[in-house]
């Protein structure tokens, strides 16, 4: 089992026919993900990857099912394409693109909540369930990172996730499902909130998250902890320790998060809580180890 | 990005909030009469930095010749700066916090304000949180008036000043929304002894992603800290300059955050860092000709890319340094989709690819306190 989507999720991709669209939409396919159609304006009855096109989301889904739709549109453009999903009634959206304006964002995401809907990023890879489904832009191929296993990934980074993605494979674990939120200040779903799909999910054993500093995401994972919403064992590798203070954004981002979103602050409220910190990825399997998760091979 | 205190006074000027009666002074103007704003005046460097009060960068003065000497003093301090702001010193009976920022988990706008404001706003924060009044405002709805009134009642003005100050609460919300706004901020707002609201500062945060539809406050070269942060803005590529030992050359933010723990942990510095993914994987050579013009005694390169193909990236390196013939070593640690062909096309152009990022960090570490490959 995985999280968020598996083999039998009927995806859509809107901006199937752009270069990202169709090279990721392949890959997608080869994993096994269930691509059933495609969206962008102005292309309907080309087939893309063997999947077919239409101009609008409601016109496709007079041909097709869908549980949940893909994004590969330009960041200008994501209001407009993630409100098309929503207006059809899909309660799973990812979205990768790097640059979506942060109003439009904020937008985006209150409607979620009101309506329930995960919006998975922007600026990430996307969710993937290794050797089953993914949305998004992963190199599923390199066995090295994404095999699969019992350890569910949570992340707001890109490039840092394969680094420590890699870290708990070379330790013996594979990965059950793994999550981007993104590494934007307002990303569209948070941690927290797939914390209860994973406690749900019989093949994850314990969850890593991938943090940094700033925000207060790592701060509700502890929360959620705490009132024992999620009871598995959780490490967290947390960048930017060292990191030299920026500069500060005026008072009120220090009053709005109480002084929260150090890293030292989100070690101490996750350790609190029972979870292990890890001060580089070569710990984290150490740490899940001594958290008596079971090795996957 | 961040405007400048006289960027965001001249702002609310146009949205009809009042500032202080001032004059910008750049640093061959300082003999400029100010006769018409008068004395006593107060000098206040025009620096994005925070806290200047405790940093001396604010001074009152109170006549033409200790004018002229501060604001040399100032100028001197910020070699760097290119104006101080010079206002009417104003008769205050209270000082008042504002401002608007975003709540991330709610996705909403979200306004605080206290009675009490200045720069022990943090302290009250925390110490009073009751103190400080908030009132968060969907942005699909806007602000709607009966927010602002309940906001402005909460403050004890008199009537009068009630009314101006939700006048001030509706123009912020027009501000943070006309300009993408992260944050707009008023501290201290004073109320004069004459029962005015005036504009004593002013923070405006512009959201980066928004800056193509946000064109008003271009930089120029004159805003960047140096040639090689000028000619990176130039080719989009995010770079910030420090004053270790190390260049990095790096992708994504996570990782380089990473790396730069792991630096600090070896005992090493680091130079500048310099985003190599995303869209600028295909730069190499205008990368590495930027990490160049900073002084530094090696290379670092950490990437592990999915899009940003690995190969691509090798190959732009060995491109680079055919063409660049680096004054200082390399250090390669490049990994991701098609890994195996980078490692085959670094090692053919005769350099040792490292593939552990620690692995990699000790090598660079160890480089740049003079050891040897």
């Amino acid at each position: 089992m995985s999280i968020f989507i598996d083999r039998t999720t009927r995806v859509c991709v809107q901006g199937i026919t752009g270069s990202e669209g169709s090279f990721w939409t392949e890959h997608m396919k080869n994993l096994g993900t269930n691509v059933v159609c495609g969206v962008t304006p102005g292309k309907e009855g080309q087939t893309i990857q063997g999947v077919p096109v239409y101009h609008s989301i409601k016109n496709a889904l007079k041909h097709h099912a869908i549980d949940a739709t893909m994004l590969f549109v330009p960041p200008k453009l994501n209001k407009d394409a993630v409100f098309e999903a929503l207006d059809a009634g899909i309660k799973k959206i990812v979205t990768i693109a790097d640059g979506i304006p942060l109003h439009d964002m904020m937008i985006i995401r209150t409607r979620a909540l009101d309506e329930h809907a995960f919006v998975v990023g922007g600026n990430t890879s996307g969710v993937i369930s290794p050797h089953e489904a993914m949305m998004g832009s992963f190199p599923h191929w390199i066995e090295r990172v994404y095999k699969k296993g019992s350890i569910g990934v949570m992340t707001r980074s890109g490039s840092l996730t394969n680094e420590v993605t890699a870290m708990i494979v070379k330790s013996g674990y594979g990965v059950s499902s793994l999550i981007g939120v993104g590494g934007d200040p307002v990303p569209g779903a948070r941690f927290a909130e797939f914390l209860p799909l994973f406690e749900a999910d019989p093949q994850t054993k314990a969850v890593v998250i991938i943090g940094e500093l700033g925000g207060t995401m790592e701060e509700e994972v502890a929360d959620m902890i705490l009132k024992h919403k999620f009871t598995k064992p959780l490490v967290a590798f947390l960048g930017g320790r060292t990191a030299p203070k920026g500069q500060k954004m005026g008072h009120a981002g220090a009053i709005i998060t109480g002084g929260k979103g150090s890293v030292q602050h989100k070690i101490e409220v996750l350790e609190h809580a029972g979870a292990k910190v890890a001060d580089r990825p070569s710990r984290v399997g150490i740490l899940l180890e001594q958290l008596g998760v079971s090795k996957d091979e | 990005m961040k405007l400048y205190e006289f960027q965001a006074k001249s702002v609310f000027q146009e949205f009809g909030i009042v500032t202080p009666k001032s004059k910008l002074v750049s640093k061959d103007q300082i003999d400029v009469s100010l006769d018409d704003i008068g004395y006593p005046c107060v000098i206040k460097a025009q620096v994005l930095s925070g806290g200047r009060g405790k940093r001396g960068l604010i001074a009152l003065v109170k006549d033409e010749k200790s004018a002229g000497s501060e604001m040399k003093r100032i100028f001197d301090a910020e070699p760097s700066m290119k104006y101080v702001l010079i206002e009417e010193a104003i008769s205050i009976s209270q000082e008042i916090y504002i401002s608007i920022t975003v709540d991330a988990p709610s996705g909403q706008a979200v306004i605080l304000a206290s009675e009490s404001g200045g720069v022990e706003i943090e302290t009250l924060a925390v110490e009073h949180p009751e103190k400080i009044i908030k009132e968060h405002i969907d942005l699909r709805y806007g602000l709607l008036p009966h927010q602002a009134r309940h906001m402005a009642y909460q403050m004890h003005l008199s009537t009068q000043t009630t009314k101006e100050m939700i006048q001030i609460i509706i123009k912020l919300y027009d501000i943070f929304i006309k300009y993408d706004a992260e944050l707009v901020e008023i501290n201290p707002l004073f109320l004069t002894k004459s029962d005015q609201l005036v504009a004593g500062d002013g923070k405006i945060m512009i959201d980066d992603n928004s800056l193509f539809r946000q064109t008003r406050f271009a930089q120029t070269e004159a805003d960047y800290s140096s040639e090689a942060a000028y000619e990176a803005s130039l080719e989009g590529i995010p770079f910030i300059q420090f004053d270790g030992d190390i260049g990095l050359m790096c992708a994504g933010a996570g990782l380089t955050t990473t790396v730069y723990d792991l630096i600090h942990y070896e005992g090493g510095t680091v130079a500048n860092y310099l985003e190599f993914g995303g869209p600028n994987y295909k730069k190499a050579v205008k990368a590495m000709e930027i990490c160049l013009k900073v002084p530094s005694k090696v290379i670092l390169i950490v990437t592990f890319g999915t899009i940003a193909r690995a190969d691509v990236m090798a190959q732009g390196i060995v491109d680079a340094i055919e063409k660049l013939n680096p004054d200082r070593p390399i250090v390669t640690c490049i990994r991701g989709t098609n890994e195996i062909e980078a490692v085959n096309i670094l090692k053919s152009a005769g350099l040792t690819p490292l593939f552990d990022t620690e692995e990699a960090v000790k090598m660079a570490c160890k480089l740049a306190k003079g050891g040897k490959l």
